[in-house]
């Protein structure tokens, strides 16, 4: 009780009124009078008495500082104090309070921006009930574009029969259908899912309810769940949507409600449906064919089972399919299963560029604590006469220490602030960079927990840079009054500290650069491949006019009318040279890839069957792509329907498929089991021609095999128009989209960029790795330069004395300038070789992120390691240049 | 000439409760004076020990005080004791009495073993 009320007494003292003091004053002094009255009284001489009763005293002001500290809060009155005389120190070094605050600005913010990536991505709790225990199954083929082939159905049942390690198994086919409403015609990318999907991946509904085991099965109602976003972005949060029915592909489907926000893995998606909803998902074809691969597969591990004990059994359970379905499963290609935790799918993708964006940005914080470090040990030793001078008035280590604690949490808590407006505009730039490897870009944002991130990482800087300061011992006041007041050196401590410093700062900023060098030649490479493309005008509109999974012969005729009707109608654009329709756009891959043989090869046992792209294209399709043909014909107008089939093939495909033999004439097939589950013939087809490779699995991946076999000799199950133009490409945008939106009215016109724009988007992801990167070391070399000039200057103040008398003993300008920047090129080449080795290290973790250039690149190294030489020297002569004219007539008499 | 002590921590407060409780309502310097006074002049008080002591029993609520004119006619301020300091130092002055005789027991000369 007593404590409370004490305690709330000397709370109430901190906001002590100014009359309190002059109180005190006046009992002190009141004291006083009545001490030396009372020496009077027995005899002294008023003055004597007066002092006798000032020695008893013990000292006035010291009883008022007692008086005070017991009256408040001691720490806090003492804080106040620091504060106030921190920022009046502060303001009179105002360059070295903007170069610090500049540089922890830029170390913080570049830090909170990537934190709060990082937590978005991977650390935050992802919404999924008992996460730990979902995993992703995923079947693949050696082979490229065969990273991830999804499962059949009767795979999926398989798994589910005699893989007891897994409680539950999920299905979700990722499919699209078309939105129609009155105001918009929209794609959706859709999930249709299996009934106990959302209980397996343990989601729950944001408004209605979710998709459940009901509503299985071929006469179940089709029924739709919104994602939050489409939710949000296209139905304006209406909550009266749940119950009502909308248009999808011409049929009315109900929605029954929105899914809690949650990342959508591995494809972003807009509503999910269950099966019913779509015929060829429940067709005999998708569920009986094993080849029939469609189905992405989620799991829940059973109480009790492990990662490991899944992993067998899903091996087992794989290798007797392999062994019992043998023409399903082409031993030459190498099938497995993988089962990986969800989170870890989740972000793998995303791994090596969030390891490349913490490196960068840990690397810079370190420099630009290495700099501030620096430059508090250079203004600690300026300020060694003042601490000297405050500890011999009684100031206590203890409180010195506070003083320095309290002016870096100002500098810290300044350079945290624009820190955080630095982060808050990068981190949008960050997001999408993010967003192309991971699904969960749109969690990340500046919250509560990035926040108590940076304010920590300002105050943890503050306490580092207040600790390695250096503080007079007690009881050093006369040796230094002895030295004149001018003993300012520095301890050889601090000084080893400052040099090792910027060793440092210079080793991070070469292997900094050199990232930035390496994902720059990168970015450069890319832009320099050649597309096989040779004109650039293009303009691609990808627009399916009819449902995929619903091709339909008795309304080919019809569609295919269409089509041509389009390519007319846009011809006649003024601006347009050439209108070409087909299947996939230029430098876009095609989703059908199908098994091919050659007539009269066999394919070598133990290898894979090759496997080739199949593209339906009509003649002018290659000039308006600009695809060149290197060999035989184009299409021609007697290529049609019912007349032999041809194809032209690129490169890729006769060196893969045809073993580099002479192509024109001979002929090939589609083949395999999934050919069945498509309306292509697996009819010989004669080669009349050889187009050049083009990049359509982006810049860059090698080109894989293309079969393109005429428009008019298959069914329409894709479309769209490739459009050449005689100006810029751009241009025509707007007219083309009027022609396409007037004749096909309700589709979903997809795609409408042109070849430049298509490119760039392959490029754009290495761009902003490469200047990201090159901002970051770009920042390291300036900071480092900096730290480098700085320590250099410093040293040659604290040599004044002795440059002076080196230069009064004959020692010339040059002789003086020599001297300083041998000192610093000692430590110049230290960093150097140091940041050599660590860029060795680090370029091979970034090999993943390269293109065209190896990691050990010796040019690029060399010419970083010369870039930071030079820059370094640069920054060694100016304190050079300044010791040399020294006047020595005046350092000597001071 | 006599050695000073310093003020033992903790026994100051008991000091100054006792001085107030025998003399009532006495100022800074009474009360240094008394104790002096009372220790025989082995015991100096400064005003930095004197008066956070004064202002710590303040804030416990032991004792308050008041400005009144001294026996010279000078304006000086007056400490007394609450009642709350009474039972204070009644406690206190127990507390004390325990504490020597536990002490002296323990330092007392050792017996001869029978």
């Amino acid at each position: 009780m007593r404590h409370i009320r004490a305690a709330i007494a000397r709370l109430r003292g901190l906001f002590v009124s100014p009359g309190a003091d002059d109180e005190l004053r006046e009992e002190l002094e009141a004291h006083l009078e009545m001490e030396t009255a009372e020496y009077i009284r027995r005899g002294m001489a008023p003055d004597a008495a007066r002092r006798r009763a000032l020695i008893a005293s013990g000292g006035l002001t010291q009883a008022a500082e007692a008086v005070r500290e017991q009256r408040g809060v001691p720490w806090v009155n003492g804080v106040v104090a620091d504060l106030r005389y921190a920022l009046r120190a502060l303001r009179h070094s105002p360059a070295f309070t903007i170069v610090v605050i500049v540089t922890l600005a830029l170390g913080v913010g570049a830090n909170t921006a990537i934190f709060s990536v990082v937590r978005a991505v991977a650390l935050k709790a992802l919404p999924h009930d008992d996460s730990g225990r979902l995993v992703y199954l995923r079947q693949s083929t050696d082979g490229q574009g065969n990273e991830s082939l999804q499962f059949s159905v009767p795979e999926v049942r398989d798994l589910r029969q005699s893989v007891p390690s897994l409680a539950a198994i999920a299905e979700y086919a990722p499919w699209f259908h078309t939105l129609q409403r009155d105001d918009l015609t929209i794609r959706l990318d859709v999930a249709l899912v299996s009934g106990n999907f959302f209980e397996v991946m343990g989601l729950g509904p944001a408004l209605g309810r979710l998709i459940r085991p009901t509503d299985d099965g071929v006469g179940a109602t089709p029924v739709m769940v919104l994602t939050h976003e489409l939710w949000t972005t296209v139905f304006g949060r209406d909550t009266t949507i749940v119950g009502r029915s909308v248009r999808i592909d011409e049929r009315p489907v109900t929605v029954v409600g929105v899914l809690e926000r949650a990342p959508f893995f591995p494809h972003p998606v807009d509503a999910i449906l269950n099966m019913a909803v779509s015929s060829h998902h429940t067709s005999a074809m998708m569920v009986e064919g094993r080849t029939h691969r469609m189905t992405e597969v989620f799991g829940r591990l059973a109480a009790g089972a492990t990662l490991e004990g899944a992993r067998a059994e899903v091996d087992a359970v794989h290798a007797r399919m392999r062994g019992e379905f043998k023409d399903a499963y082409d031993p030459g290609s190498h099938y497995m299963v993988a089962v990986i935790p969800f989170r870890e799918a989740l972000t793998e993708r995303a791994e090596l560029t969030l390891w490349l964006l913490i490196g960068a940005a840990a690397f810079v914080l370190i420099i630009a604590a290495a700099n501030v470090a620096n430059l508090t040990l250079m203004r600690g030793v300026r300020r060694e006469p003042e601490l000297i001078l405050r500890s011999a008035l009684g100031a206590k280590r203890g409180r010195l220490r506070r003083l320095l604690l309290v002016e870096n949490l100002v500098l810290a808590a300044v350079g945290t602030a624009f820190g955080l407006v630095i982060a808050l505009n990068g981190v949008g730039l960050l997001a999408s960079l993010v967003a192309r490897y991971s699904p969960r870009a749109g969690e990340i944002r500046l919250d509560a927990a990035v926040l108590a991130f940076a304010v920590m990482l300002a105050i943890a800087l503050a306490v580092v840079l207040s600790v390695i300061a250096s503080l007079p011992k007690e009881g050093t006041l006369a040796a230094t009054i002895a030295g004149g007041m001018r003993r300012v050196s520095g301890s050889l401590r601090n000084q080893r500290l400052q040099r090792a410093l910027v060793v440092a700062q210079v080793a991070v900023s070469v292997v900094l650069l050199a990232g930035a060098g390496l994902l720059t030649r990168t970015m450069i490479r890319l832009a320099s491949v050649d597309t096989g493309l040779v004109s650039q005008q293009v303009l691609t509109l990808q627009m399916p006019l009819v449902d995929p999974s619903r091709f339909d012969p008795t309304t080919d005729g019809a569609t295919k009318e269409l089509y041509q009707r389009l390519q007319r109608e846009v011809r006649a654009i003024p601006g347009v040279l050439e209108v070409g329709v087909g299947s996939t756009m230029p430098l876009r891959s095609s989703l059908i890839a199908l098994d091919v043989k050659a007539e009269g090869r066999a394919t070598p046992s133990g290898e894979a069957i090759p496997q080739a792209e199949l593209r339906t294209a009509s003649a002018e399709y290659f000039r308006a792509s600009g695809i060149p043909l290197v060999q035989g014909r184009l299409f021609a107008a007697t290529d049609r329907a019912g007349a032999t089939r041809v194809a032209i093939v690129n490169e890729a495909f006769v060196s893969r498929v045809l073993g580099g033999s002479d192509p024109i004439g001979k002929r090939f097939a589609f083949t395999g089991d999934v050919l069945r589950f498509t309306p292509f013939s697996a009819e010989w087809r004669t080669i009349v021609g050889v187009a050049r490779n083009t990049q359509d699995g982006g810049l860059d991946a090698p080109p894989r095999p293309v079969a393109f076999v005429p428009f008019d000799q298959e069914l329409t199950v894709m479309g769209g128009l490739v459009i050449r133009a005689d100006g810029g490409a751009q241009g025509l945008h707007a007219s083309a989209m009027r022609v396409a939106r007037r004749l096909a009215p309700g589709v979903p016109i997809e795609d409408a960029l042109t070849i430049e724009q298509i490119k760039d988007e392959s490029i754009a992801p290495r761009r902003l790795n490469a200047a990201l990167v090159s901002a970051f070391g770009i920042l390291a070399v300036v900071i480092a330069a900096v730290g480098l000039a700085g320590v250099l200057a410093f040293s040659v103040s604290a040599r004044t004395s002795e440059i002076g008398i080196r230069m009064s003993l004959g020692a010339d300008a040059g002789r003086i300038e020599r001297m300083v920047l041998r000192e610093g090129a000692g430590l110049l080449l230290a960093g150097l070789a140091i940041g050599a080795v660590g860029a060795w290290l680090a370029a091979r973790a970034i090999r993943g992120l390269l293109f065209g250039v190896e990691p050990h690149d010796p040019v690029t190294l060399a010419g970083v390691t010369l870039m930071m030489a030079l820059i370094g020297i640069l920054a060694c002569w100016i304190p050079a240049v300044r010791a040399s004219r020294i006047d020595p007539a005046i350092t000597m008499r001071l | 000439m006599v050695q000073k002590l310093d003020v033992k921590q903790g026994t100051l407060a008991l000091m100054i409760l006792r001085t107030l409780d025998v003399l009532g309502a006495l100022h800074g310097y009474g009360v240094a004076r008394r104790i002096e006074e009372t220790s025989g002049n082995r015991l100096k008080l400064n005003y930095g020990t004197l008066y956070p002591a004064l202002v710590k029993l303040e804030q416990e609520g032991f004792v308050t005080t008041e400005w009144r004119q001294s026996e010279n006619n000078r304006r000086a301020k007056y400490y007394s004791l609450t009642p709350a300091g009474k039972t204070q130092l009644a406690r206190e002055t127990r507390e004390w009495h325990e504490t020597a005789d536990l002490i002296a027991a323990f330092l007392a000369p050792r017996r001869a073993t029978p």
